[in-house]
């Protein structure tokens, strides 16, 4: 089965979203980004990704309630999928059989 | 919270709002704020400005990446076969439902799709002229350019014997060369003698141009002198069959002096010239140069026919003509030298090459001389121009009726959108509708094409047949007509019904009778195009009768001619002793044949050119020629012959005469031939009217030979007289072939082209006026529809009838009145170019303007009061009740 790439700032930010659970929206995702890898990319890397992973259908957006913040403006909150959260799952799980793949050895001598 | 009170700076946030996609503004714009907020909090001012800023920018296009727009809704596909077939049930239930504006709709495309697949056919036609021959584009007319001293250019189509072999031995690029010319010659068979147009050509003729022959070598049909190649036509006129090689056809050279029928073999039968060709001949000889002819080199400038050569492919035009000047240059030193003096002719000559197949709607070198059909390509773009008038008025009436009607169809529009209809499949059920009736339309312009092209073939002097349809090219140029007619006719309404709001439809009185200018505006044009088509046709019609009518300076009342070719004097007087043996013969005049012209110098060294008319003593006489100064000649003055001219009003006027009795004339170039003037006759116009009166003089020399002889006969005694002159010429010239002509026949024959023009016009006019009267018709209809409670109110208030009329007819009326305005100027411009053509023309009359809006404002008052009369006669009562 060919699955669709996910490169490795779109799993970051897709794990974001997943961390954030229904608070994920451009803000939240920037700043918990900044404070849990220590990354300061522009909004609009941010933004970009995030229309991607919801054109591959990792994560599903909705324009939250006009609220008194912001002037009244709306936000797009995103949620992770069905299909986003196994992926996410299967990378995990990759990532988890090859540490056991690795010799023990190796790990000592590059002195990790 | 304080954050939120944080603004960032104003401009770059009025940059992202201009640039950043509209789709995710509101949510960016917001995010960013925030963002701000928190930056400011956390950094200061500075700080959370330039990030700000920063990235403000990361979201501008190109960075930025464009959300797709999701559809909140399911949108089925355009394409539905159910949705189809409800289409057509509807449409043909409208159509057949109101049978008036189908009808109305149809007959009016299907006129303006019929004429313009007329033009159509008729310019792939023209355009097709001479394209048939394999060796085009390389084929090519070798033209002259003569360049006066005072550098007044003069272009001709015309060669002699020398251009041809000289240029071609000359230039490397020339691969061969023709000449062709053409001539009469007289062909006997059995008893009978008639004359035929014949032509002569090189015997490289066959292997230029793509004449197919049936039988015979085409390299070697045209190679011995007293060989002729015929066309199967011919060979079946003359043979009775196409087997004809190596049959004798006995021919006689009309123009040869003491010329006798000679045997020619048929060395080739040649398949019939196609209709699309310049070159058509039946009878076509080989071309006989003398020895003598080809070594004087004066014939350089004896120029009679035409010369055409095929270069080599890639060959570089400009360079071959610059070969050919310095040919010309070298070979003719002498011979220029030798006219400068000789006759005074100081003229430049410049050749040049002329592709052969421009040569058929060619205004400045036509195909001329032996060839046909020069075809002028005004002729093609007025034809198009009305063509496009009446298919364009037939657009109008098709967008003006659907748009009107449609107040009927508002409520299906706006249920078929309450229930789901989108806008898209709106306009491909309007447009698909008038498809239909497009479809319609063509079916009955193809059968009404079939009915007029015999028509239209006399009109236009072609021979086009209905197959010619079957072409690759006309039939794409067909589809092309028909998908560019639905849809000028059917986008417009499918826009504006698709674009009715459901609400306003379904829920209020929807009102349809607004301003409506674009309505309003088609109509105008509509009766502009209409009007200018009037007044043209009224001018065309008013300028032929003044050409027919005009009083022509001499009498060409029961004057018959008949033409013999070099007549001396003798004969000249035996036939006139002869003929005036009847009693019903009044007088019998010879004159030159042709149109001869000469220079003579007068008031000692200025030349004046003229046309020369070789008479007698009672041309004058019998043609009611008044002399105005002076005498005629006489029989009293056996000088006159050899001394005395006679020369008209504008001869005199030309070179400035107040008293022109007793004024010499000098033919210069031959030794002591002086003339005195012994008279002056009215101007007359002895050529068409088209042309201005030119100088002319008569003399009586017996040198020059007769061409033909003018014979005034009693009124009323025609056939006892031309059984006469028969009789008489028989005897006289048994080896010429007889023709006789009315002369006041032949001068109405000279304007066979305004003739044309007129009937062309009268139709166009006729078609563009009935068509934009059927579209008026129809909207009165639907006005007066609409308007029938208004109408019954006002009749029970007690309106008359003729104030309904009024009412209802005034509105169109008005536009109609209005149209004159843009149709006037245009028109006065057009017709104004238009007369300039003509030397003797018509005065521009307002009579014609008052008489066609009175022609317009009629036909259209009849048109609308129609239906207003019949609304206005209407019970009001059922009216009323009608809900």
């Amino acid at each position: 089965m060919r699955r669709t790439y996910l490169g490795e700032f779109e799993e970051v930010v897709l794990l974001m979203v997943a961390i954030l659970d229904g608070e994920a929206y451009g803000v939240t995702v920037s700043q918990a980004l900044e404070e849990h890898t220590g990354r300061v990319v522009t909004f609009g890397t941010v933004h970009n990704t995030l229309i991607r992973l919801e054109e591959k259908g990792f994560v599903s957006s909705q324009l939250g309630g006009a609220t008194n913040e912001r002037g009244g403006r709306r936000k797009r909150i995103f949620q992770v999928t069905a299909l986003g959260s196994r992926a996410l799952q299967e990378i995990q799980q990759l990532r988890h059989e090859l540490w056991q793949m690795m010799p023990p050895t190796k790990l000592r001598l590059t002195g990790l | 919270m304080k954050a939120n009170k944080l603004h960032p700076p104003h401009w770059p946030r009025r940059v992202l709002r201009w640039f950043h996609p509209a789709e995710t503004l509101e949510e960016v714009e917001g995010d960013l704020d925030e963002l701000y907020a928190y930056w400011y909090q956390r950094a200061g001012k500075r700080q959370a400005t330039w990030r700000y800023v920063l990235n403000v920018v990361s979201v501008l296009p190109p960075f930025v990446k464009q959300r797709q727009p999701k559809n909140e809704y399911h949108q089925p596909s355009l394409i539905q076969p159910s949705m189809f077939r409800n289409y057509l049930t509807i449409t043909l239930r409208t159509l057949s439902h109101n049978k008036v504006y189908s009808a109305i709709n149809v007959i009016g495309l299907s006129i303006g799709l019929a004429a313009a697949m007329l033009i159509m056919l008729y310019t792939k036609d023209e355009v097709s002229y001479d394209q048939f021959h394999t060796n085009n584009p390389n084929i090519y007319r070798i033209t002259s350019k003569s360049i006066t001293p005072e550098g007044a250019e003069n272009v001709d189509g015309n060669t002699g014997h020398f251009q041809g072999p000289k240029f071609s031995a000359g230039v490397p690029e020339i691969r061969s060369y023709v000449r062709y010319k053409g001539d009469r010659s007289d062909i006997k068979k059995g008893t009978e003698v008639k004359s035929y147009e014949s032509f002569a050509a090189d015997s490289s003729f066959f292997s230029i141009f793509s004449f197919p022959l049936i039988s015979g070598n085409p390299n070697t049909a045209l190679k011995a002198p007293k060989s002729v190649v015929i066309s199967q036509k011919m060979a079946e006129q003359h043979f009775g069959t196409t087997d004809a090689l190596g049959k004798t056809l006995l021919v006689k050279d009309s123009f040869g002096e003491a010329s006798q029928f000679e045997p020619y073999t048929v060395t080739g039968v040649a398949k019939n010239c196609p209709q699309n060709s310049s070159i058509k001949f039946d009878v076509l000889f080989p071309n006989v140069v003398s020895k003598e002819e080809m070594e004087s080199n004066e014939n350089w400038f004896n120029v009679f026919q035409n010369t055409f050569v095929v270069l080599q492919p890639n060959a570089n035009l400009k360079k071959v003509e610059a070969t050919m000047n310095r040919i010309y240059l070298a070979d003719a030193k002498e011979a220029i030298k030798m006219i400068a003096e000789k006759y005074g002719d100081k003229n430049k000559v410049v050749y040049a090459l002329q592709p052969f197949t421009d040569m058929h709607l060619s205004k400045d070198l036509p195909a001329q001389n032996g060839l046909q059909d020069s075809s002028n390509p005004m002729f093609s773009y007025i034809l198009s121009g009305i063509a496009l008038f009446i298919l364009l008025i037939a657009c109008i009436n098709f967008v003006n009726l659907t748009v009107a009607r449609s107040l009927k169809r508002a409520k299906e529009i706006g249920v078929r959108k309450v229930v789901g209809g989108g806008r898209g499949q709106l306009i491909m059920q309007f447009l698909g509708e008038s498809f239909i009736l497009c479809f319609a339309a063509f079916a009955f312009a193809l059968a009404l094409l079939q009915l007029v092209l015999p028509i239209f073939n006399e009109l236009s002097n072609k021979a086009l047949s209905f197959s010619y349809l079957f072409d690759f090219e006309l039939v794409m140029g067909y589809i092309g007509l028909f998908i560019a007619t639905g849809l000028l006719a059917g986008f417009y309404p499918a826009l504006v019904l698709s674009n009715y709001s459901p609400v306003q439809t379904l829920y209020s009185r929807f009102n349809l009778s607004g301003k409506n200018y674009l309505q309003k505006g088609l109509v105008v044009l509509q009766f502009s195009l209409a009007s200018f088509l009037i007044i043209a046709t009224l001018t065309i019609y008013s300028q032929f009768s003044y050409l027919t009518n005009k009083d022509l300076g001499y009498n060409d009342k029961n004057v018959i001619t008949i033409d013999k070719s070099r007549m001396s004097r003798n004969e000249a007087k035996l036939l006139k002793e002869e003929l005036l043996k009847s009693l019903t013969i009044v007088d019998v005049a010879p004159k030159n044949g042709g149109r001869w012209g000469t220079v003579a110098k007068v008031n000692g060294e200025t030349q004046q050119s003229f046309a020369y008319e070789t008479v007698d003593a009672t041309y004058f006489p019998l043609l009611h020629i008044p002399i105005i100064k002076g005498r005629n000649f006489s029989a009293d003055f056996p000088s006159d012959s050899t001394k005395a001219v006679l020369i008209n009003e504008t001869f005199a006027k030309k070179v400035g005469w107040k008293n022109p009795l007793g004024q010499v004339v000098d033919f210069w170039y031959n030794e002591g031939e002086k003339y005195t003037v012994i008279g002056v006759v009215k101007d007359h116009h002895f050529e068409s009217l088209n042309e201005e009166i030119k100088p002319q003089l008569f003399t009586m020399k017996p040198g020059n030979l007769y061409g033909k002889v003018f014979i005034k006969i009693k009124p009323g005694t025609e056939t006892a007289s031309l059984g006469h002159v028969e009789k008489t010429y028989k005897k006289l010239f048994p080896i010429n072939p007889y023709e006789y002509k009315f002369m006041d026949e032949e001068n109405i024959k000279r304007y066979e082209a305004e003739a044309k023009w007129k009937q062309i016009m009268l139709f166009g006019a006729i078609l563009t006026i009935f068509i934009s009267c059927i579209g008026l018709f129809g909207l009165a209809t639907l006005s007066a529809e609409r308007r029938t409670k208004e109408i019954g109110i006002r009749k029970v208030l007690g309106a008359s009838v003729a104030s309904i009329t009024t009412l209802l007819s005034a509105d169109f009326l008005k536009l109609v009145s209005f149209s004159f305005i843009f149709a006037f100027p245009t028109a006065y411009y057009a017709i104004k170019e238009w007369l300039q053509n003509y030397p003797y023309r018509i005065d521009i009359s307002a009579w014609t303007f008052a008489i066609a809006a009175a022609l317009s404002i009629l036909i259209a008052f009849f048109t609308v009061s129609f239906q207003s009369i019949r609304a206005a006669l209407g019970n009001p009562v059922k009216s009323l009740k009608t809900e």
